[in-house]
């Protein structure tokens, strides 16, 4: 036979990707001029243009495949090392993100009420007048602190920065306090840095906790775990849930929430009494480890099996295979076992874990470095004085948050409850805060207290939804970003295809607001190409040069200096004399969490591979390939409350209630029901993600960690009965 | 080699390593604009095993096996889907394929579907428009777990010939055909555990249900065909043949004389 | 047949040259259009056949067609092409072009009746030699067999009529109709083929014939040809030209006691 295949044409299959089509009456979207002179693309406008993927915080490279001036494929870029050629669901969805046909490609202006998910179209100069002159009305009537700016960190944080900053406004809302903030502090506190790096290739015992990685991806730290097992090391799992990674794991401990730093500080326990530790490392590098060893003397195996439900066999056993491997081992932090009021604590209790095991240069190494002091800055004016106290507690009521991370949901508290003082407006941008703050109802609350709430995002999300100015910003194959730097090279993020309909990019829209604001000196380039232009200064290249194979290289350095770390020692501190000072207990320890009354479950919240938090439901082809979001129950549970798989169940915590359906399963502890998050989407703009699933934020009551900020997410207590 | 084709291309899946993250079924979508409510290749899940907590789940990603034998262009009536001679690959060249499903059916692993847009039938081609400029196929390409591997079995330095020497366990989905010779798949597993004898509990999107290769069986053209048209047929042409042989000899023994006027 | 002794040779002489019009333009225009088309039909659809389950066509043959073609598709497309040209052509003269004709014509030529029936059940009985005494009612202007031949062929040409586009018009149609439309079509064609070659043999070989294969081009037959085989439309043809004496007389006798002057030339 002659013949193979037919060719397709890309537009007509299945209303698969929208398009020109779906796009009414724009022009076809043309391929990036800059892509075309730097010769990424043939004359036919075919050709492979290196970017960054965003679907994620990992921001992998990507090769995008275009054709006939449309995206039509996603490839990982083998050079960087977040993807190394490989991408997840979502950043092989990613076109779909961008071909949305829910996208917000023009400025909305609301018309009805809050909430209507009604506009009218505007043009760029009113809607950009109409939020400034909202925001400086604010900001004369009440003061620059009346105004809150929040926005999910990303590339384009700097500059997002310089809008709060130069406004005047101290009020920050980052997700990070719902997500690590326990475990950067506690780094922080101990090494003296956010995050130390990780050598996959030196590891031969790894404990996780919590920390999914096969399904919380991130695409070379998964496949890095996934070789790591093939090497025949040995993994530990500890999660309530028997989730994918418990399946891949050698051993899966069901432990009991909330106590994950008994089983740390029992690790500890025998390690220390059986002399199991790195003396060496311990002395040279480290601080208080006799007060340690004073400290956990009370923590014995047989102590933390009372508490976690995993027998001091099986403690004292992982103790030793882990002492065995010596430098070898790691107790991996995970992102968010940031659970508990206590996790602080769990994470402290791991980072000392692995700092008597002296891994330090073997299976932990100093971060790679934000490569900041390699690139060029932009000049800007120092930042004018602020002089009213945030509204989430930083740092006068919780000294240890560091500043750029704040506490995203005590600042939506303090708001509401106008303590100290009552905020009038809010501008977003790139985050969904109305479905990732726990407790829904009170951020719904907020937005009805608000005169004024402006968010720039891509898509009608939720919080677009409740918003009364939509800014189009570009999606992320189609706009500039700050350069990244990874390892020893800067990643450029460049348009693939020219921003559909007036979206436009982050950096556009920061200065053209800043500028109406009064603070243009803090944008201080002309556009995208010149702010990439001046981080490349130094570097000496400029942003078409670059455009080829996506990055710069920052030049080798030789940095022979003596390595310390960044604590008031200069060791790493297991004794923590500022957590003293600052009234909060210098040595990791065991507090108790509260208990289940009966009848109640822990409800654990957790991620999958095929989403990205609270953004990625509407992508098609990721609802395509999604499983139907129930909520997950233990056999005995459900059979003592007359529940079958697939009955639709009530779920009612203290602040919220919801109705969602059931997923009878033998992967969870009876005592502990489990949700996916990010859905129940209230944005009837979301036409594939309205209406799928019920919003776990719903449910989640508001608890925050004295010490880092964190919301303990999973100290939310649930009933389930079947309707 | 059954077929002799010049090269054998297929995958080597290796068991332990997936972990249903389904990037590959998003990446497959998208290289070929699969229709929506399809998908070309799948990840089955086999479901949670054991008793708390003593618990294992294995994914098993599956996608057309490009069989030796296959059930699939055994039943195609007019050949529009057939194995490519040059690198054994199962195709569908949808010029000539009608959609009439008899393959659909045919396939004991439910690898096909048809298009109803297009009205032809549709199915995983080892992506060869990425392998013949030297690429892996989307799936492959992507695998986050490294668990897909494919190449030429025909060639004993493909990694996926040295993926099968050095592997510890293999398995093979094998169905049997009507004509009783089996199906032989190209895609073997490695590293399955002990208990995966048969194949999945999830069908393609997912839900739980129990299946296990059927062996494929007689389309209804066949079973006309053969049991009705062929011996009518042949019935038929003896009758009309016989018939005319008979006069013809009369013809010939009477000579033409009598019929002529 | 020994009517040869029975009719004096001067009156067959007279028969065997005086011609009837049996065929009119339209029957022959169809008939060879559709000849021609399935020498191109039959062979491609044969080809085209290709299931190894099924086994119908040998694989060279296969295998030459798409050499011939270039592939499978191209194949598929001239087969269905040509089919389409004679669907809608055969249709046109039918029920559009030929229309006066057709319809009489099937009425007229096409049903059954008693003398049908039972020529049926001797006639094959004494082509191969049995009851050659028996007699054999007349036939009309088809007898039985082809009459039931025609039948054989309508239904069929429906069949395939019906069934091909099916095939062709995929996206149209669901898969289980397309299923059974490869059994339809096959059984159809299967259905003509099959006494096709009696067909043939009877109306292009079979030496008694002869005039018949003559008269798909002419239009015409000897009287002696239709005395012999189809002597009730015989007599219709004797009793018409008696008809038509008798009305020209009548006119000529009209005319004459008009005008008698002109009446003596009788």
């Amino acid at each position: 036979m002659t013949k193979t295949i037919s060719r397709r044409d890309f537009l007509k299959l299945g209303g698969m990707v929208a398009g020109a089509a779906a796009l009414g009456s724009f022009i076809p979207p043309q391929v990036a001029k800059a892509a075309r002179d730097a010769g990424l693309i043939d004359p036919n406008g075919d050709g492979y243009i290196p970017t960054m993927c965003e679907m994620c915080v990992w921001r992998c490279g990507v090769l995008a495949k275009v054709k006939d001036g449309k995206v039509v494929k996603l490839e990982g870029n083998p050079e960087h090392p977040n993807s190394r050629g490989k991408l997840c669901a979502r950043g092989q969805s990613g076109l779909m993100n961008t071909y949305d046909p829910d996208r917000v490609l023009h400025p909305l202006i609301r018309v009805g009420k809050r909430g209507e998910g009604k506009f009218r179209q505007a043009s760029w100069e009113e809607a950009l007048d109409l939020v400034a002159k909202n925001m400086l009305d604010i900001k004369q009537k009440y003061g620059p602190e009346a105004m809150l700016f929040s926005s999910t960190h990303n590339i384009s944080q700097p500059v997002f920065e310089n809008l709060l900053y130069g406004f005047g406004s101290p009020n920050y809302g980052t997700q990070r306090s719902l997500c690590f903030n326990a475990m950067i502090v506690a780094n922080l506190m101990t090494y003296g840095m956010e995050e130390p790096a990780r050598d996959y290739g030196n590891i031969k015992y790894l404990i996780l906790t919590g920390r999914n990685l096969t399904e919380a991806i991130s695409t070379s730290e998964t496949s890095a775990l996934m070789d790591l097992i093939a090497t025949g090391a040995k993994v530990v799992y500890i999660d309530p849930r028997f989730t994918k990674t418990a399946s891949k794991a050698d051993e899966w401990l069901p432990i009991k929430p909330g106590t994950d730093s008994a089983f740390h500080l029992a690790m500890i326990n025998v390690i220390i009494n059986e002399g199991l530790y790195n003396q060496s490392f311990v002395d040279a590098f480290t601080t208080g480890f006799d007060q340690l060893s004073a400290a956990v003397t009370q923590y014995t195996p047989a102590w933390a099996e009372k508490i976690t439900g995993i027998s001091a066999d099986t403690i004292t056993r992982i103790a030793h295979e882990f002492a065995a491997a010596g430098s070898s081992a790691l107790a991996h932090n995970g992102w968010r076992t940031s659970n508990f009021l206590n996790s602080f604590q769990t994470q402290r209790a791991i980072t000392i874990l692995n700092a008597i095991m002296g891994n330090w240069g073997s299976t932990l190494h100093p971060a790679a470095g934000e490569g900041a002091g390699g690139l060029g800055s932009i000049p800007q004016p120092p930042y004018p004085r602020v002089t009213a106290p945030r509204l989430d507690g930083v740092p006068w009521k919780y000294p240890f948050v560091p500043l750029k991370l704040g506490i995203f949901q005590e600042m939506r508290d303090g708001a509401l409850k106008g303590d100290p003082y009552q905020p009038h407006g809010w501008l977003i941008s790139r985050q969904n805060p109305v479905l990732d703050l726990p407790d829904r109802q009170k951020t719904l609350e907020l937005f009805g207290k608000l005169d004024f709430i402006a968010t720039i995002g891509i898509i009608m999300n939720d919080t677009e939804w409740f918003s009364d100015v939509v800014l189009p910003e570009a999606s992320y194959l189609e706009r500039y970003d700050p350069l990244n730097p990874v390892g020893d090279k800067a990643f450029l993020r460049q348009p693939v295809i020219d921003p559909q309909g007036e979206a436009k990019s982050a950096l556009w829209i920061f200065k053209e607001l800043g500028t109406r604001l009064g603070i243009g000196d803090f944008f201080a380039y002309a556009d995208e190409k010149d702010y990439i232009n001046q981080q490349l200064k130094p570097l000496g290249v400029n942003v078409d040069q670059i455009a080829m194979h996506g990055y710069a290289k920052f030049p080798v350095g030789e940095d022979k200096s003596e390595f310390t770390w960044n604590t008031p020692s200069g060791k790493i501190e297991i004794y923590s004399a500022t957590l003293e000072k600052g009234g909060f207990k210098p040595l990791p320890e065991w507090q108790a969490p509260p208990e289940l009354k009966t009848d109640e479950f822990y409800l654990i919240t957790g991620k999958v591979g095929q989403h990205t938090q609270f953004g990625t439901h509407n992508n098609k082809l990721l609802h395509k390939y999604e499983d139907a979001p129930r909520i997950w129950m233990h056999p005995d549970a459900a059979s003592k409350r007359g529940i079958k798989d697939w009955d639709t169940v009530e779920v009612t915590s203290e602040v919220g209630k919801i109705t969602v359906s059931v997923h009878v399963t033998a992967s969870i502890r009876p005592d502990c029901v489990y949700m996916n998050q990010g859905y129940g989407h209230l944005s009837k703009g979301l036409r594939t993600a309205y209406g799928v699933g019920s919003s776990s934020s719903v449910l989640h009551v508001t608890y925050t960690d004295p010490v880092s900020g964190s919301q303990a997410l999973s100290q939310t207590f649930v009933t389930v009965k079947k309707v | 080699m059954a077929n002799d084709t010049k090269k054998r291309y297929g995958f080597v899946i290796d068991i332990s390593r997936c972990i249903d993250c389904r990037a590959c079924m998003v990446a497959c979508s998208v290289e070929n604009t699969v229709p929506y409510n399809h998908t070309r290749i799948w990840v089955h899940d086999q479901g949670v095993k054991g008793e708390w907590p003593d618990l294992s789940r294995h994914f098993v990603p599956y996608n057309c096996m490009h069989c030796e034998n296959p059930p699939c262009t055994e039943v195609c009536v007019s050949g529009a889907t057939y194995k490519n001679k040059d690198n054994g690959l199962v195709l569908v060249d949808q010029d000539a394929c009608i959609g009439c499903g008899f393959c659909v059916e045919a396939c004991p692993y439910e690898a096909r579907y048809i298009d109803e847009v297009r009205g032809v039938v549709d199915k995983c081609t080892g992506c060869f428009q990425r392998v013949e400029i030297g690429q892996m196929p989307a799936c492959v390409q992507t695998c986050v777990g490294g668990s897909r591997l494919f190449g030429d079995f025909n060639d004993p330095e493909s990694i996926v010939s040295k993926a099968l020497k050095s592997a510890a366990s293999v398995i093979r989905l094998d169905a049997k055909r009507p004509d009783g010779k089996s199906t032989e798949p190209n895609i073997y597993y490695v590293n399955a555990p002990a208990e995966m004898v048969n194949l999945i509990t999830t069908d393609k999107f997912g839900q739980m249900e129990a299946k296990v290769p059927e062996t494929s069986e007689y389309t209804i053209s066949e079973e006309l065909w053969k049991k009705l048209l062929i011996p009518g047929l042949g019935l038929a042409t003896v009758a009309a043949f016989g018939v005319q042989a008979v006069f013809f000899t009369k013809q010939l023994i009477q000579g033409e004389k009598e019929f002529e006027e | 047949m020994s009517a040869h002794q029975t009719v004096p040779v001067a009156e067959q002489k007279r028969l065997r040259n005086k011609m009837y019009k049996k065929h009119n333009v339209a029957n022959i225009i169809t008939h060879w259009f559709n000849v021609l088309s399935w020498l191109m039909l039959l062979p491609t659809g044969i080809a085209i056949i290709a299931s190894p389950r099924l086994g119908i066509t040998p694989l060279w043959m296969q295998e030459w067609f798409r050499n011939m073609f270039g592939g499978t598709a191209n194949l598929i497309t001239f087969h269905y092409s040509v089919g389409l040209v004679w669907m809608f052509i055969l249709l046109f003269n039918v029920f559009v072009g030929f229309r006066k004709y057709f319809v009489p014509f099937a009425f007229h030529r096409m049903l059954l009746d008693k003398d049908d029936i039972q020529w049926m059940m001797v006639k094959p009985l004494q082509m191969l030699g049995f009851k050659k005494d028996a007699p054999l009612p007349a036939q009309d202007a088809y007898n039985a067999g082809q009459k039931i031949y025609s039948y054989f062929v309508v239904l069929g040409t429906l069949g395939i009529m019906v069934s091909g586009p099916v095939m062709v018009l995929k996206n149209l149609f669901p898969p289980i109709v397309k299923q059974i439309a490869q059994p339809v079509h096959f059984l159809s064609v299967f259905m003509i083929v099959a006494w096709l070659f009696i067909h043939i043999y009877m109306g292009a070989i079979f030496p008694e014939e002869k005039e018949a294969f003559y008269s798909m081009f002419s239009g015409k037959v000897s009287a002696w040809y239709a005395k012999m085989h189809h002597a009730k439309w015989y007599w219709e043809k004797v009793q018409e030209e008696m008809d038509w004496e008798d009305e020209v007389n009548e006119k000529i006798k009209a005319e004459s006691h008009a005008n008698p002057e002109s009446a003596a030339t009788d």
